[in-house]
């Protein structure tokens, strides 16, 4: 048999104290893990789930501006809907499952579970941003790039998007421990929020009385708003950006109650 | 002063007799009050450990101490009274820690070694240590769900104890692996408590026990029966199996 050299235990002097947990290392780590399980380890694997939204992107930008010559706003804005709607619904999806998933972590470690809940996010921020990129180009090449103004505006909206994906994920991954067919019952609301929020029409067609009701879904406000300053170059309102900003504090508050009313719980659901 | 104490925690759980797991299910049964049976796991539990010492819990299955040193960990929390622990600790539970099966050997040491309070830098620089001690070099780039339970254990107890910090927590002791690997980590322990940490066992095999532990306590129904040396309570541990034998008891 082999004999193997053990290491000398650190004095006693040198425990690491309590408090020192190194969140950003197991940040960094869960971040990497859930790439690697997602696209098995490969950068290939990668491309393959980017590819999707790419084609998209090109197939779309090209259609239309063949169909409509080259003008290619009604191809931006159908992009700019369908991919931000996208990052909604794979956020959503993946923030779920992420305790259930990730229950090995909770059982029998303790691991901070509001943590886990928000690196599973990582996959679909990192697809998003990538294609996005690629989106912003095509629009530049073809003389239609954003301002600075206007890149710094789409910023700050895909923070406050983040912000209430983060909100809604926390509320939905104790839920879905409570309730175990929430998956499905998330997917119609995700397949049916795709109709109230105005991807593939313009809102102006719904009659304004229903707008409040619309922009109440969190995607409406920041696709609505990133269309503005990206596809029309225009800015909204200081009013419509404070209540974009409530909404999102709002959404974001809600999820994290929800959250910690199940929280210390979570261990027993599993 | 104590480094773990805790006083008269009580843990229970509800378990409804009609199971609701879905919206659906709550939806159907609105209307029907919902009927529970609470499973009382610990009545009344109170215990102290000093710092550096190391400390034997012993029980028959199903007499709580899983649920009580998942409370320690934190990772349960009690319905009533109060655990206090004063330092960082390390728990190794249900023989074994949790694994991604999906990962490699080495991305789970980093992944659990992380989770453990480790930085990366630590788990980099320690693993071929723990993949030397759990003699798992030849598979480190295997993923988990090829490996046999007994490879998993042994990734377990070495990550563990590269992470280690002052409190250690371990259930079901030295029940994985075979006579070498069994023998390592006995070593280990030994290194860790000559070190000063304060550690906690958790049997129902009187061995180990007997040999490793300065105190011992003895659970049944929820309550602590007994708390004294460890050869008494391995002593009263197996009178108490000897009696349940002769005279089964009606749950």
């Amino acid at each position: 048999m082999k004999t193997t050299a053990v290491a000398p235990t650190p004095p006693a002097s040198g425990f690491r104290p309590r408090g020192t947990f190194k969140a950003a290392d197991l940040v960094w780590t869960l971040i990497r893990t859930d790439f690697k399980t997602r696209y098995h380890g490969t950068y290939v694997g990668f491309l393959w789930a980017l590819l999707k939204p790419l084609v998209l992107v090109l197939v779309l930008m090209g259609v239309f501006s063949f169909v409509f010559g080259d003008r290619p706003s009604y191809a931006a804005y159908l992009v700019t809907g369908l991919l931000l709607y996208d990052f909604f619904t794979d956020a959503t999806k993946a923030g779920l499952n992420s305790l259930l998933s990730k229950s090995f972590l909770l059982t029998k470690t303790v691991a901070p579970s509001w943590i886990i809940v928000v690196t599973s996010l990582s996959n679909a921020v990192i697809t998003v941003v990538t294609v996005w990129a690629v989106f912003l180009t095509v629009l530049a090449v073809t003389g239609h790039g954003p301002s600075p103004m206007a890149f710094a505006l789409m910023l700050v909206y895909g923070l406050h998007f983040v912000v209430m994906v983060v909100g809604i994920s926390l509320a939905l991954s104790v839920l879905f421990l409570v309730y175990r067919d929430l998956n499905e019952i998330w997917d119609l609301v995700t397949h049916a929020g795709f109709f109230f929020a105005p991807i593939i029409y313009p809102i102006d067609i719904m009659p304004e009385r229903l707008h409040f009701w619309l922009y109440l879904w969190p995607p409406t406000p920041i696709i609505q708003f990133t269309r503005e300053v990206l596809v029309n170059g225009n800015v909204p309102s200081l009013k419509a950006h404070l209540l974009l900003s409530g909404e999102t504090a709002a959404v974001f508050l809600i999820g994290l109650a929800i959250f910690n009313r199940y929280r210390s719980r979570i261990a027993e659901y599993v | 002063m104590a480094i773990i104490d805790v006083q008269n925690v009580s843990k229970s759980f509800r378990i409804p007799s009609v199971r609701r797991e879905s919206v659906r299910d709550h939806a159907f049964d609105l209307f029907r009050r919902r009927q529970y049976e609470r499973l009382s796991v610990l009545e009344d539990i109170s215990f102290s450990v000093e710092r550096g010492e190391t400390l034997g819990i012993m029980g028959r299955n199903g007499c709580g101490k899983s649920t009580l040193l998942k409370i320690l960990c934190g990772i349960y929390q009690p319905d009533g009274g109060s655990v206090t622990v004063d330092g960082g600790l390390t728990p190794i539970l249900e023989l074994g820690v949790g694994w991604n099966p999906e990962l490699t050997a080495v991305d789970n040491a980093y992944l659990m070694g992380t989770v453990m309070g480790l930085s990366i830098r630590e788990v980099r620089e320690g693993l071929d240590e723990i993949l030397a001690f759990a003699e798992l070099e030849r598979f480190a780039n295997l993923e988990l769900r090829h490996y046999s339970s007994g490879m998993a254990s042994r990734l377990a107890y070495a990550v563990a104890f590269q992470a280690t910090r002052e409190i250690l927590i371990i259930d079901e002791i030295f029940a994985v692996g075979d006579a070498g690997f069994r023998v390592r980590c006995e070593q280990r322990y030994l290194e860790l408590r000559a070190a000063g940490h304060t550690v906690i066992v958790v049997s129902h095999d009187p061995t180990p026990v007997a040999g490793f532990c300065d105190r011992a306590i003895l659970i049944d129904g929820g309550r602590v029966l007994m708390n004294d040396r460890p050869e008494a309570i391995a002593e009263a541990y197996l009178s108490m199996l000897r009696a349940e034998q002769v005279e089964p008891s009606v749950d």
